[in-house]
């Protein structure tokens, strides 16, 4: 007889196996439903993730990719490790890409080294900005943040909309709904030529190792951990509770922001409808399955790009459709949470009693 | 007519836990019962057995000779169970009558006949008409008891009914058990409380960690005798020793207020009061009546009138919780998980949460880790905290030694106050003994302590004054030599 039996502690090495059991598992489950689907499942497992990554462009696009979702997954982590529900990333992105483009936009016919700072700065801020605001509402009116930053997300990309097609269009345009191309000084330089990964890799690096050093290291990540278990034990230990709520979601804000940034300076270098594939919501699968620890993170944000690439890799050679990364990151998502019932439970094998 | 319960073989076993281990009893109509033991004996899992909430994996339940099938709870009401549980089940704003009909499909005029006489009978008197928000906890509970006796069972299960009652309306209650039984109806009585078994039941059994360890008559018993059943170990008496406290005062309260913009919380009405050193105030009073309201103020989580609060001749009405243990005053809140502690941090990150200037447990802002786990481990030592790994998350640790860390952390500082709020609630009884000892011993050291709890005996073994609030106001301070329970008890209720 099998008995689910509660672990005492949870165990440290059971804590990282199960984000890889998730992802063997999904790659099972992938595996079965491509074959319901009538294509032959390791072919197309192949095309998904082997054959995208197989060359050097194929690499360059995976941290390409993987630049947003770890940013924002940072970013993320500070929330989420506080008890903070932030999903509204992707609408601080969106708002992040918006003050950020227009600041490049004011600069458009100029050339000058103090351009990109500029830019990059106003990124951060407009993502702060636009997560100030469930911040706000959650500690001074007791919103809920979950709806509030979520509902946000669509104002985000309904003002974005409107300034493309509208006030900010390319007057030489023909009507397209994109902006100007900025100009070269408020570009993020390419680290290679002929590849597009970009100089933001350096700014999610930076963020792994800011993130990493104050979370663990500092008596503000400390506040910030107490604060977000319990308000009424920060506010016993004397700790100014509301105002770590309103930091983390700060933090998460500009993370999301810069990553906004990174998305419009980078490759495409103007604003147009869509600056990003979800990458705020997909963020979160990412910060999870990294476990909310910063080199978690990066791993984890690897194996998420995998899917992005692997969809459009698999739709082009395969006739597969793109949304079936979706479905990969959704699975992903799926099997960790229920793997995590291993976090706390272990079965046992017993025989029969009597 | 006879009535005979059965419980034959019952086990009930959760993750990680035996909660019923191979239970047998058995009861008969006429007596009332006790099922005495301390929490996490497994006196409640049992009673959710009997009322259908939670499904044995072995054993059986008849009743007069049938074999029940609980599976819900209205399988138990079909049966003439009735149950009422420790916390009410009430709607708040509904009236007293609409809470007694809401789950009946009887006639309303049928109801109202049947409510009357009930009342008539047991000399009830509550008013039908007004909303239950509006009842003391004692007529609340009756509202409860009025709703199984509508049903007319055979059986009456009481889920630890006195924790929220004053003196006074235990007694009342015991009065009307007293009569059902003698009517005939079932009585099982719940309770860690040994007293109220002595004063009401005819037999009682024993449980701890899950088992049966004793049946006996009443008679045969003592409380001393049921305490050692209880915690499997002759306990120890302590006894406060007298000294001549010192007259150097220590901490003056002056006509503090505080009005809160939330309706569910008490409104402190003109608090004065003083204490010496090495003296122990004990402030009693029924839960909900501003106790958790008073911890705050003095504790800084909510920050009043600078002048208000005099220690040490300093004025520190307008400091936070962190600014005024600078000046030694250490605070021990009531709600260990949620408040005084994080279960899901390490046993060190805890101890982090009283940060003492002097500690050096963060240096520029950066955390010391070595000096706080250099400081757990000093903890863990003095205090007698039962574990050697002070990376353990502290949800793993036991009610009791959960409290003793929390003590150790606000003592090892050596405060000249510390004010605690229900220190020994919920514990069981070994470990209220340490944490009495720990407490008599700091007043022997010339510290002193404000006590604020409802459990009426803690209080007046350890203090050397008493003070009751009441909706927010406090009685005059009392010798606590010139008080007995049952004058607490009026004063808690509101008399003079």
């Amino acid at each position: 007889m099998i008995k689910i039996v509660k672990r005492d502690q949870p165990s440290k090495a059971i804590f990282f196996f199960t984000p890889v059991l998730a992802i063997f598992l999904t790659l099972i489950a992938g595996g079965i439903i491509f074959y319901i689907l009538g294509f032959k499942p390791f072919e197309a497992l192949k095309f998904f993730f082997i054959v995208p990554i197989a060359d050097k462009y194929g690499f360059s696009e995976l941290l390409l990719k993987a630049t947003p979702l770890c940013l924002i997954a940072i970013g993320l982590s500070f929330c989420f490790k506080s008890n903070n529900w932030n999903i509204g990333a992707e609408g601080q992105l969106t708002f992040g890409a918006i003050v950020s483009g227009g600041v490049a936009l004011l600069f458009y016919d100029q050339e000058g080294f103090y351009i990109l700072p500029m830019v990059i700065l106003a990124g951060a801020i407009g993502g702060m900005i636009y997560a100030s605001i469930p911040a706000i509402l959650k500690t001074y009116f007791n919103t809920n943040e979950i709806l509030v930053s979520l509902m946000l997300v669509y104002v985000s990309k309904l003002i974005l909309d409107y300034l493309v097609v509208g006030p900010w269009s390319n007057p030489e345009g023909f009507n397209f709904p994109e902006t100007r191309q900025f100009s070269d000084s408020a570009r993020l330089p390419l680290l290679f030529e002929g590849l597009r990964i970009h100089a933001g890799i350096f700014l999610a690096l930076a963020a792994v190792v800011i993130s990493w050093f104050v979370f663990y290291k500092t008596y503000l990540g400390f506040q910030m951990k107490v604060s977000g278990f319990s308000l009424k034990t920060a506010k016993y230990a004397g700790y100014k509770g509301k105002k770590m709520i309103i930091l983390v979601f700060l933090i998460s804000g500009a993370c999301a922001g810069l990553a906004g940034v990174g998305e419009i300076t980078g490759p495409i270098g103007q604003l147009h409808r869509e600056v990003s594939p979800d990458y705020g919501f997909t963020a979160i699968i990412v910060a999870f399955l990294g476990r909310l620890h910063p080199v978690g993170i990066i791993f984890a944000s690897l194996v998420v790009a995998i899917t992005y690439l692997g969809a459009e890799t698999a739709q082009i050679f395969m006739q597969i459709p793109k949304y079936t990364g979706q479905v990969f990151q959704g699975m992903i998502l799926f099997f960790l949470l229920a793997s995590d019932y291993l976090l706390f439970f272990k079965f046992k094998f017993i025989g029969t009693k009597k | 007519m006879n009535t005979n319960l059965k419980i034959s073989n019952v086990t009930k076993i959760y993750p990680g836990c035996v909660a019923n281990d191979d239970v047998s009893l058995e009861f008969n109509s006429g007596k009332i019962y006790a099922l005495l033991g301390e929490n996490g004996a497994g006196k409640s899992t049992l009673v959710k057995i009997l009322s259908g909430v939670v499904i044995p994996d072995e054993g059986k339940i008849y009743l007069n000779k049938n074999i029940l099938k609980l599976n819900s709870p209205s399988d138990a009401k079909k049966n003439d169970i009735g149950m009422v549980f420790q916390h009410f089940n009430l709607f708040e704003t509904l009236s007293v009558f609409e809470n007694l009909i809401i789950d009946s499909d009887e006639q309303r005029e049928n109801l109202k006949e049947k409510i009357d006489t009930i009342m008539k009978k047991y000399n009830f008197s509550v008013d039908l008409d007004v909303p239950v928000l509006n009842l003391s906890a004692g007529q609340k509970q009756k509202v409860e008891i009025i709703r199984c006796l509508i049903r007319s069972p055979k059986v009456l299960i009481m889920d630890e009914p006195t924790s929220v009652l004053t003196e006074q309306e235990t007694s009342e209650l015991f009065l009307s058990l007293k009569k059902f039984s003698e009517e005939g109806i079932l009585i099982i009585y719940i309770t860690h409380k040994l007293k109220e078994v002595m004063q009401l039941c005819d037999e009682v059994a024993v449980m701890r960690r899950g088992k049966l360890v004793s049946v006996s008559q009443i008679n045969n018993e003592n409380i001393e005798s049921l305490a050692n059943k209880m915690v499997g170990q002759d306990l120890k008496k302590i006894k406060k020793k007298k000294e001549n406290t010192s007259s150097e005062q220590l901490i003056k309260i002056t006509n503090l207020n505080f009005t809160s913009e939330d309706p569910f919380e008490t409104n402190l009405v003109d608090i004065n009061f003083s204490l010496n050193r090495g003296e122990c105030l004990g402030i009693a009073g029924i839960s909900g009546n501003g106790q958790s309201e008073l911890f705050q103020v003095l504790s800084g989580e909510i920050i009043s009138n600078k002048n208000s609060i005099e220690f040490n001749k300093n004025f520190i009405g307008d400091l936070n919780p962190q600014e005024r243990r600078e000046y030694l005053m250490a605070f021990s809140p009531e709600d260990r998980l949620e408040q005084a502690a994080i279960p899901q941090m390490a046993i060190f990150e805890n101890v982090a949460l009283n940060n003492f200037k002097s500690s050096n447990f963060f240096n520029n802002g950066l955390i010391n880790e070595s000096k706080i786990k250099e400081h757990s481990k000093k903890i863990i030592s003095e205090f007698n905290v039962n574990t050697d790994n002070i990376d353990l998350k502290s949800q793993f640790l036991s009610g009791g030694n959960l409290q003793k860390l929390i003590i150790g952390r606000e003592l090892i500082t050596s405060p000249d106050l510390l004010i605690c709020f229900n220190p020994t609630w919920g514990l069981d009884v070994g470990a209220i003994n340490y944490i009495h000892e720990t407490l008599i011993k700091i007043n022997e050291q010339n510290k002193s302590i404000i006590l604020i709890s409802t459990d009426t005996d803690e209080l007046l073994k350890l203090s050397d004054k008493i003070s009751v609030i009441h909706r927010g106001k406090l009685s005059k301070i009392m010798n606590a030599e010139d008080v007995t329970s049952e004058k607490l008890g009026i004063l808690m209720g509101g008399g003079n």
